[in-house]
């Protein structure tokens, strides 16, 4: 299962970059048909080999766990750009960029040395970490935050093992998704949600 | 996000968590170290002291080896491995290993090819661009590992950990699998020294880090399961930017001691204690011992004293030494000096001892040929003070 869920992720980068190339071809994506042949095409592409490796893989080469939140980060993107109905809102969105730039800043400097304190070991197991994370997303179901809901999924993600980590930081947050968050940060409008006013520009 | 659906996911997710609650309360149990099975005091290979040197693999001109390995194999057979290719991180590097049998006249196998970029690229679904430092050691169950380096971009502190498991003692080996140690894309994680085993079917494996900061770690393999299904964790032993490449030796079933590789500009080894069975470490302290950042390693004998391999010098890696220690480490004394030859490099020892009392020991010969060196506590405990050669 590992293995397979690691296409996913790959998977769902190509969709989105395929459906954005065909945008500024001036092609539209719109009902099952269209949707099926692009999500075939990306299936296609990730499990093509490329010098050996299925090019999905070569993604996975450089970073094999990629969390929860920036699955659903992408598949929001690509349910707003086919079917103009994010998956994430815009408050989910916000709340998940400052959940990853929060946690990016209390994990990865400790974790790569600085101080004595290593907190990617809370994740290993049972800890406050699991704590935390489960009264965020109690808080933030009651507030009816979506954000919530992508941190139940990453809880059943971990139990589920899907990752190649075992740990459960690796299931909320990743570099990537921090990239991401400050990225989002410093130019909201390119990397925020996307709505149907953004999704009908550049089509014919 | 509707009433009804915020009514079912929050039981969803009391229950989700449940299950890794579950997990650590089911884990939760007191481990200590398993020390070493010590045959009697007296035997054959004890009463009269030997020492016997020769080279594992064949000089191959040209090729350059380094960070060897041995462990003796659940059939009494004797393995070492090593990696060697064209030049240290060249992408030919390939990690080898040797048998022997376990008589001391036998002559090591010929070097067989057990993992290369390509086998691991294939194996791990991934491209890894070159491997490196390696260690075998015989596991529970039978089990021989062999954990080692790969890098996929960039240098070693891009490298991650892997391991591989021969179910067969060392003929035949299982598919790699990848462990994830680290939460920046699982770089900046290496292997150098033997592992030491727990009671309870653990191993703990010195690892570490080196990256932003260099530091000691310990990786936690439970050995009970498959190597697919095998849990692990690792916990770090001091943080910082100036010890790594710790070598662990256990002395009671909750107190061990781990000397480091330093890399300060003070070039003098490092030590530190637990005594809650690796759980958590002292800080460490610097030793009266010098260390040219370089690999270093210890085992403990069977009165208790503590044997060291390791360059007595601040600066190169010209000579390689033994030293014991009767206190736990606190002082050592220089009993032998293997190697001295200004110019060439004999360094990263790695040391095995065994139940009848043997010591083997292995390290890199001039970056050309890895050398093993088989004595026993009869002959150690033989040298003069001062490491005459």
């Amino acid at each position: 299962m590992t293995y397979l869920f690691s296409f996913l992720f790959p998977f769902l980068v190509m969709m989105l970059f395929l459906w954005e190339i065909s945008r500024l071809l001036g092609l539209r994506f719109k009902g099952i048909t269209p949707t099926l042949g692009l999500a075939a095409a990306s299936a296609l592409a990730v499990a093509t080999p490329v010098c050996g490796l299925p090019l999905g893989r070569w993604l996975i080469s450089l970073n094999a766990n990629f969390s929860i939140p920036l699955f659903a980060i992408v598949l929001s993107r690509i349910t707003g750009n086919i079917f103009y109905r994010p998956l994430l809102d815009k408050r989910a969105v916000d709340t998940c960029a400052v959940f990853f730039l929060i946690s990016g800043a209390v994990l990865y400097p400790m974790a790569l040395g600085i101080g004595p304190f290593d907190p990617y070991g809370a994740g290993w197991r049972f800890s406050w970490l699991f704590a935390g994370v489960l009264v965020l997303t109690i808080g933030l179901l009651i507030r009816k935050n979506r954000f919530g809901m992508v941190l139940v999924f990453a809880i059943l993600a971990y139990d589920l093992n899907v990752l190649e980590s075992s740990n459960f930081w690796d299931y909320i947050i990743d570099p990537l998704g921090v990239v991401w968050a400050a990225l989002r940060l410093a130019w909201p409008r390119s990397f925020g949600p996307i709505t149907p006013k953004e999704n009908n520009r550049g089509m014919r | 996000m509707s009433r009804r659906l915020t009514k079912i996911l929050i039981p969803v997710a009391l229950i989700l968590y449940l299950w890794p609650l579950f997990q650590a309360f089911s884990s939760r149990h007191k481990a200590f170290f398993a020390l070493p099975d010590r045959a009697p005091k007296v035997s054959m290979e004890n009463s009269s002291p030997f020492m016997r040197a020769g080279f594992i693999a064949p000089d191959m001109e040209g090729s350059r080896v380094h960070a060897g390995s041995i462990c003796k194999l659940p059939d009494g057979r004797l393995a070492a491995v090593w990696y060697g290719g064209s030049r240290e991180g060249a992408k030919d590097v390939g990690i080898f290993s040797a048998m022997r049998k376990p008589d001391t006249g036998a002559s090591w196998s010929k070097p067989r090819l057990l993992v290369d970029r390509a086998t691991a690229s294939r194996e791990l679904d991934r491209y890894i661009k070159k491997v490196g430092n390696a260690i075998l050691f015989a596991g529970p169950c039978q089990r021989v590992y062999l954990i080692y380096v790969t890098v996929t971009l960039g240098g070693w502190s891009g490298s991650s950990l892997n391991v591989k498991v021969s179910e067969d003692g060392g003929d035949t080996w299982g598919r790699s699998r990848r462990l994830t140690l680290s939460p920046f894309f699982n770089i900046s994680e290496l292997v150098r020294n033997k592992p030491v085993f727990m009671t309870d079917g653990r191993m703990a494996v010195p690892i570490y880090h080196e990256c932003m900061g260099h530091f000691p770690e310990l990786l936690w393999l439970d050995a009970t399961e498959g190597n697919h299904k095998a849990s692990y964790r690792k916990t770090r032993m001091a943080g910082g930017n100036t010890f790594l490449q710790p070598s662990v030796v256990p002395r009671t079933p909750l107190d061990a001691t781990a000397f480091y590789r330093c890399r300060s500009e003070k070039r003098a080894m490092g030590t530190a204690n637990t005594t809650d069975a690796g759980a958590s470490w002292s800080e460490p302290r610097f030793l009266a011992l010098p260390n040219p950042d370089a690999g270093l390693d210890v085992v403990g004998l069977s009165d208790g004293s503590m044997l060291m391999a390791f360059n007595d010098t601040p600066v190169g890696r010209e000579n390689l030494k033994l030293a014991l220690s009767h206190d736990g480490g606190k002082t050592w004394r220089r009993i032998a000096t293997l190697e001295n030859s200004p110019g060439r490099e004999f360094s990263y020892p790695y040391m095995i001892s065994t139940p009848t009392g043997q010591i083997h020991l292995v390290y890199t010969w001039d970056r050309k040929r890895i050398k093993h060196l088989t004595f026993n506590e009869a002959w150690v405990h033989g040298q003069r003070p001062g490491g005459a050669q």
